[in-house]
């Protein structure tokens, strides 16, 4: 497999574009930023398939596409089944000798957010890993549906303000926690599981090239600041992401074989988490006196969840 | 359908009434071709080589979402690249290792380029959409000096 050299950021440069501009996302936006160093990492040929979401509907607006790549959409949650199907197809024309080229190396990929894939296309997904495609799944994680208005999904945290689980003199915001994907895909036994954000392009790019590379399923949740739900400022999106890696409410972490855990990125300053939620609208309330016990609850399980992680990276379980 | 995305500035065909059909007629299932010609990897082709066809998003442009613009100071750029990887919209122009410029029918002025840049004065500022960019480089700020503690 071709890969791009990432050693630093001046040679993984060279690589050549294939995810165009003039799309429809909002400015400042982390999908794109994410989608274009997945496609930047590998020279293969890719096979991509994208679930229902704010990528599907802005990069391919008709008469346009932003893809230089094939690039297929069917449905909200079948993103991970169109790529399995075009991955056993594949494999059957290569068996059968009809492909043209039969040698060139073809990487299937599998785009979803975070509400096709851990609410709506979750089964279709857990099915795909199951049958063990060769293929890697994507999710573009902004912790809400914001492709129709910013309703809450399972991937939304604790005490976010959304337009479905609104805070007001009654509510917080959303009451529940959020889901543990990388857990659950682990669980599956898939043989790479990551969670990776864009400010640490370097740990991504080498999570995707490693997914890539490795046959069989593999996941990987990234980190994608959503600068319409999570209200902030367009030009900000690097820096709240670091604000999330650096607080901890999103460490940086891979699973190899659903048991080896590996830690990617430990911040040498860890800040806490009042400054992440403070550098976003969807938080705003929390900071009221009768809301604050939610951002020392918030502050305990990320606290609980970190020394978990580093509790098994120790124990090679 | 005309300026469906775009200005006049890069050559977006006009798709003529004729081919155009309602929402409620369109075809289920539509293929857009990215290119005119074959290509056999465009992950080895440079964009200036490439035979886009009209369907590519990059025919199309988004300038008329900004309101305000990067400018960029060659004079002072390190070709660290980070605005590259960080941009958005595909439209830090790089070749070789090199930092060539701005892709200004592509950007849509979120201003993340400005933020990840690392040098001092920065070699990337927002200026307001009509400055003009000799203009704009004439007032570039000094390089500011360290505060001793």
């Amino acid at each position: 497999m071709a890969i791009t050299s990432v050693k630093n950021l001046k040679e993984f440069s060279t690589a050549n574009e294939r995810f165009e501009g003039a799309h429809l996302l909002c400015p400042g936006c982390a999908h794109s930023m994410i989608v274009r160093e997945l496609m930047n990492a590998t020279d293969d040929n890719l096979v991509i398939a994208t679930n229902t979401g704010c990528l599907e509907v802005s990069t391919a607006v008709y008469p346009y596409t932003s893809w230089d790549t094939s690039w297929i959409h069917i449905g909200f949650e079948n993103a991970a089944t169109a790529a399995s199907g075009a991955e056993a197809m594949y494999k059957a024309r290569k068996r059968k000798g009809t492909l043209k080229d039969p040698d060139a190396p073809v990487k299937f990929v599998a785009f979803g957010g975070d509400g096709s894939t851990y609410d709506i296309g979750f089964q279709w997904l857990s099915g795909a890993v199951e049958r063990g495609h060769d293929f890697t799944y994507i999710c573009l994680d902004n912790e809400n549906y914001a492709n129709t208005g910013g309703q809450r999904s399972s991937a939304t945290p604790v005490g976010a303000h959304t337009s479905t689980a609104q805070a007001g003199r009654v509510s917080y915001g959303k009451k529940q926690k959020k889901k543990d994907m990388v857990a659950i895909m682990a669980a599956h036994g898939a043989p790479y599981v990551a969670q990776l954000a864009p400010n640490k392009w370097k740990s991504m790019a080498k999570g995707f090239q490693k997914a890539l590379e490795t046959e069989g399923p593999c996941f990987i949740n990234t980190v994608s600041a959503c600068t319409t739900e999570w209200k902030f400022d367009p030009k900000d999106t690097i820096h709240i992401t670091d604000l999330a890696t650096d607080s901890l409410m999103f460490p940086i972490y891979e699973i190899i074989n659903g048991r080896e855990l590996n830690i990617l990125y430990r911040p040498k300053n860890v800040i806490p988490v009042e400054e992440y939620l403070a550098a976003q609208g969807r938080y705003k309330h929390l900071f009221k006196p009768e809301n604050r016990h939610v951002i020392e609850q918030i502050q305990k399980d990320v606290d609980e969840f970190w020394e978990y992680l580093q509790r098994r990276e120790e124990a090679k379980v | 359908m005309k300026g469906v995305l775009a200005t006049d500035k890069r050559g977006v065909r006009e798709l003529g009434a004729e081919d155009l059909v309602g929402w409620d007629e369109v075809t289920q299932g539509v293929v857009l071709n990215s290119f005119d010609l074959e290509v056999e990897n465009p992950a080895l082709v440079p964009p200036e080589e490439r035979p886009y066809s009209d369907f590519n998003s990059y025919t199309a442009t988004v300038a008329s979402w900004r309101v305000i613009k990067p400018v960029y100071n060659r004079d002072i750029c390190i070709d660290c690249q980070n605005c590259w990887v960080w941009c958005p919209d595909t439209s830090i122009i790089s070749r070789d290792k090199q930092m060539l410029g701005i892709d200004y029918d592509h950007c849509k002025g979120c201003g993340v380029c400005v933020e990840v840049c690392p040098t001092n004065p920065k070699s990337l500022l927002m200026f307001a959409e009509a400055e003009d960019p000799d203009a704009a480089l004439s007032q570039w700020p000094e390089k500011k000096k360290k505060e001793k503690k």
